[in-house]
């Protein structure tokens, strides 16, 4: 006889043919149930149908091809919608902890970096919206080549569409080289 | 004011973070960015939505730097980042149907013969039955482990799962079709 419930089970038990989870039994019971309910015959299909359908899944697994890199992929996002992309532009400079003091949009933002290694892979966390007074802008670093740290304060100025048209460093670390880095990529940020 | 000693154990803290999260990257990022990829459909949501997984392992092995993440953890936080993200964007009501939503990268070839816009069925399903699908069939779950990481019972999952494959047993049928 077939019933809501005889239909549920039957979906469970589909399921479980479906994920290789089910014995003998349940494969009994559940041609049993194929026996006498037309809907779920039409709808779920018998046990080669349910393994012709789930393996388009793992298909689609084994031919996968896209290699996403996290960390790369950082570096090169663009614009979208309102977002930036402050970790992004950050973490090319290597920025591990950031601080941002005030923002308002179109208005100067100061950000002030309160922590920078010497980092030579670093993946950083963008945020999607304008970042918030105290806010805590994501980043990560990944690979240290040296232990060293240096604290840079710098100031960005936002055009009109909100991206960044002026970057200036307002206490140096005291090596060039992560200064012009940290701007450069302030600058890239989106 | 934070002490001398409060400093180094902040900066030893942040410093056991980082290199476990490295190591979560490492090991985890391609299946998880592809897991999230299929849920949301959308190559460069993926990739924040990624991030952000990791962002969260990071804050949180920051916290506790002895606490052990597995893949099960990134993975619910993953599901968890996708649904909230679909919801916010009623991507599920706003998507076409029949989009082809990253070129024929997403099309499937069924046993050489026939080809299915997988992604296209996926589109189509409640959020719930993509990621019982996808965490079981493509991530490689058991039931069982996809119930405690999406919080439900493994009965659930096998029904999901079932109703998803209803729905894309539906549009491999029209594919053939047309």
């Amino acid at each position: 006889m077939k019933t809501a419930s005889n239909c549920t089970t039957a979906e469970i038990l589909a399921g479980a043919i479906a994920l290789g989870e089910a014995g003998d039994e349940q494969r009994h019971a559940y041609r049993e149930h194929l026996s006498t309910c037309r809907g779920c015959l039409a709808t779920i299909g018998g046990e080669r149908e349910i393994e012709r359908v789930i393996n388009v899944v793992a298909q689609a697994r084994d031919q996968e091809q896209w290699q996403p890199d996290v960390r790369r992929a950082l570096a090169r996002v663009p614009a979208r919608r309102h977002g930036w992309k402050w970790g992004a532009g950050l973490a090319a400079a290597g920025a591990l902890t950031v601080a941002i003091l005030t923002t308002q949009r179109h208005a100067p933002v100061v950000v002030r970096s309160v922590a920078m290694p010497d980092v030579v892979g670093v993946a950083a966390l963008g945020t999607q919206t304008m970042p918030q007074r105290e806010h805590r802008a994501e980043s990560l670093a990944f690979t240290s080549a040296q232990a060293a740290r240096a604290t840079i304060t710098f100031e960005v100025r936002l055009d009109k569409q909100g991206k960044p048209s002026r970057c200036t460093i307002v206490k140096h670390s005291g090596r060039a080289s992560l200064d012009a880095a940290l701007c450069d990529a302030v600058m890239r940020a989106r | 004011m934070r002490s001398g000693l409060e400093t180094c154990v902040a900066m030893d803290r942040t410093a056991i973070a980082q290199r476990r999260t490295e190591e979560l990257v490492i090991e985890h990022q391609t299946k998880l960015a592809r897991y999230l990829r299929r849920m949301v459909g959308d190559a460069e949501v993926a990739l924040d939505l990624t991030q952000d997984v990791f962002l969260s392992a990071y804050r949180t092995l920051q916290a506790d730097p002895a606490r052990e993440l597995r893949a099960g953890w990134l993975y619910r936080a993953a599901t968890n980042a996708a649904i909230s993200f679909m919801r916010r964007r009623k991507i599920l009501h706003v998507l076409p149907l029949d989009r082809d939503l990253d070129g024929s990268a997403w099309r499937v070839d069924e046993h050489g013969a026939q080809s299915v816009d997988l992604q296209a069925a996926l589109a189509r399903l409640p959020v719930e039955q993509t990621a019982a699908l996808l965490m079981t069939s493509y991530a490689g779950y058991s039931s069982s482990e996809a119930a405690q990481i999406l919080g439900t019972t493994a009965d659930a999952v096998r029904q999901r799962v079932c109703r998803a494959m209803k729905t894309l047993r539906h549009v491999m049928n029209e594919d053939s079709l047309s």
